[in-house]
């Protein structure tokens, strides 16, 4: 018996991108007009994942991280046979279960208990396997006494955590799993951390996606790194994390272009990040101001009523503050052909040395969403060495302020 | 070590999909029951509506046929008639028209996780079980008030229905697995049903065809399956050697759509 349990070669996935697959009959028939039944190549093709190799011995837990598009996801879906490979062959050692997210399947007319029924046949569990179960996952739930009645009359608390529960009571030798645990209520998200510890340890074999590097880190001793669907590092955790970070700031830019992506006429089409004397960078200080530009283009639209919503999300995904330009009075029109260009500028920033995602939203009077985009990892808060007493070790968490500390001795 | 998957580009072959799909038979099953349990959770009437759909379209085409147009039936009274050729293409209709996007419907789950995507279409052909049961039902019954014995003939009945059936998963198949490569088809199998209301001898008896268009009258299974049913239940009027043809037929799209479905199945998730 080998002592392998998940062993990938030589992973190719790709991605045809104008191919649109659930075309209409008119695009294939003029299609076949034009061209005949030859093949409808030459299109733009993407490579998702790009010659990967790594093996997972029994029992470990590895870690999968990389920034959006490095080709994780995907990585994911063909291990969990949700979508094939265009190359390359993985073999899976033991039973595998995916959890790619909670709750799949779960229908909101039926009560709780067809739901976990519903839930565990679709995730792979037999009829006696979830009814031998079926104690303990209510136990865990903690929805007892709403059991029977219709998962819509649910709080969104409780129904994530019935379907998390069904999920942590499958039983496989592998697990893939995708940051299926940013849920619920902090109190559940401990609950589930523990409960994802214990079947680590078990023995089992895991496979968890996340952009969220303190799961990572608590989770798993080793780690791999996916940089434009290559496989860039495998190794010790706080190595390949070091690395991650390294490349997130070497990499990242502060002049980020966007294109149209859709038949809008409207679109955000530039963002710069400045510093408070207008120079480009995306490396800030802690407590240095962050400011940004953004350019707003019409191409053929005369529209009002134009504001902007920019937000700052930590690398978890969690939104940390938002502002809307209307609220500070800021709106504005644009004539076809015109760019507007607007600033923001964030003073008095207390956001914990790390990287940052931006949102940012136009809009149309208080509720039309013209156009919005996330870019990851947009800018990267360093320590500031400086000030002794803003630099401090040990530090846990998103923001960081300076409360007064006493002691009172009897 | 008892559980080895291995994952390759090419599909797996067809007897390897549906060993798989027994493996998978309860999932299939609690789909089933979902989808009849949702169906009618939210109406008023509820299950009752299993009743009345069929009993609204037994008088609306039996007055149609029967007494506007006058269209005789023979010996077998309008009603248990017409009900007849209903209890034939009440199935197809359904798996037809809910089978065809069932895959766009269950998108949400298709992306997330594995399953043989044959289950999708597969559980709404057996939701539809249920109501084609209680069409039969009401046979039954008028079958007892009008006094009709079937003789012994009834021992083909089994075979129509399985042909029916298998009519049913046909038509679903092809549908759900051409409408994930071509939206068009979410238009098309409106127009299909209605016009198959017309061409499938429902209210009206095939004989009443004439002879020049029979054989490609016959080429629609139904046609026979209906025709089968009325023969096998009330012992009239013989099947033609045309409605052979039609079965033929019927079996060659059968396994055409088992092998169309499972080329279709591989692209699912990237195309949806």
């Amino acid at each position: 018996m080998s002592n392998i349990a998940i062993k990938v070669e030589h992973l190719y996935k790709r991605y045809d991108l104008h191919k649109k697959g659930a075309g209409t009959l008119r695009d294939t028939l003029t299609n076949v007009w034009r061209n005949g039944f030859r093949s409808f190549s030459a299109q733009e093709t993407f490579w998702a994942l790009d010659d990967v190799s790594f093996e997972v011995p029994h029992g470990q837990v590895l870690g999968i991280i990389g920034r959006n598009g490095a080709g994780k996801s995907t990585l994911l879906k063909i291990l969990s046979r949700i979508t094939p490979p265009t190359k390359g062959r993985v073999e899976l050692n033991g039973r595998v279960a995916s959890l790619l997210e909670v709750g799949t399947g779960f229908h909101h007319e039926l009560t709780g208990r067809e739901n976990i029924f519903l839930n565990g046949a679709i995730l792979g569990m037999s009829r006696s396997e979830i009814r031998r179960k079926f104690d303990e996952i209510v136990d865990f739930s903690g929805v007892e006494r709403f059991l029977d009645s219709p998962v819509k009359h649910y709080s969104s608390g409780m129904y994530v955590r019935l379907a998390f529960a069904v999920a942590a009571h499958l039983e496989a030798e592998i697990l893939l799993i995708d940051e299926v645990l940013a849920v619920g209520d902090v109190e559940f998200q401990r609950k589930c951390l523990g409960k994802m510890g214990e079947l680590a340890k078990g023995g089992r074999t895991v496979l968890v996606v996340s952009h969220n590097i303190d799961l990572i880190k608590s989770l798993c001793r080793e780690i791999a790194l996916l940089q434009n669907g290559h496989l860039a590092e495998k190794g010790l955790t706080d190595h390949v994390i070091g690395q991650y970070t390294q490349m997130v700031q070497k990499t990242g830019k502060a002049d980020h272009q966007f294109n149209l992506n859709s038949n809008k006429g409207i679109y955000i089409k530039h963002l710069k990040l400045l510093s408070s004397g207008r120079r480009m960078k995306r490396e800030f200080f802690f407590g240095e101001p962050v400011c940004a530009e953004i350019s707003i283009h019409s191409i053929d639209e005369e529209i009002n009523g134009l504001s902007l919503a920019v937000g700052i999300n930590s690398q978890l995904g969690q939104r940390i503050l938002t502002s809307l330009s209307d609220q500070a009075g800021i709106q504005f029109g644009l004539k076809p052909g015109k760019t507007s260009r607007v600033n923001i500028q964030f003073k008095g920033l207390i956001l914990h040395p790390g990287n940052y995602s931006l949102y940012i939203s136009l809009r149309r009077g208080k509720l039309v969403v013209v156009d919005d985009l996330i870019i990851e990892d947009a800018f990267t808060v360093q320590e500031f060495s400086e000030r002794a007493d803003l630099k401090f070790e040990g530090h846990w968490g998103i923001i960081r302020i300076h409360p007064e500390w006493q002691i009172h001795k009897n | 070590m008892q559980n080895k998957t291995i994952i390759e580009p090419r599909a797996s072959s067809l007897n390897h999909k549906l060993r798989e799909l027994w493996q998978y038979r309860e999932l299939l099953l609690m789909l089933a029951y979902r989808d009849f349990r949702v169906k009618y959770a939210q109406a008023f009437l509820g299950f009752a509506w299993a009743l009345i759909n069929p009993l609204i379209n037994l008088v609306s085409l039996s007055f149609v046929f029967h007494r506007v147009a006058n269209i005789s039936t023979g010996d077998t009274p309008p009603i248990l008639f017409t009900l007849i050729g209903l209890a034939g293409w009440t199935y197809f209709s359904e798996v037809f028209s809910t089978a065809g996007d069932s895959i766009i419907g269950a998108q949400q789950m298709v992306k997330k996780i594995y399953f043989p995507r044959l289950i999708i279409p597969l559980s709404k052909a057996i939701t539809a079980l249920i109501d084609l049961g209680i069409v039969l039902a009401l046979l039954l019954l008028l079958l007892i008030y009008y006094r009709v014995s079937p003789g012994s003939n009834l021992l083909f009945f089994p075979l129509f229905l399985i042909l029916a059936i298998m009519a049913g998963l046909t038509g679903g198949l092809w549908l759900s697995a051409l409408t994930i490569r071509f939206r068009d088809f979410k238009y098309i199998s409106p127009l299909f049903l209605r016009i198959g209301i017309f061409i499938t001898p429902i209210a009206y008896p095939a004989s009443a065809v004439p002879e020049a268009y029979l054989f490609w009258y016959f080429l629609n299974p139904l046609a026979g399956i209906i025709e089968g049913f009325r023969w096998s239940l009330t012992g009239t009027v013989p099947l033609p050697v045309y409605a052979f043809v039609g079965f033929a037929l019927l079996i060659i799209l059968f396994v055409g759509s088992l092998l169309y479905f499972s080329k279709v199945e591989e692209v699912i998730a990237d195309v949806l």
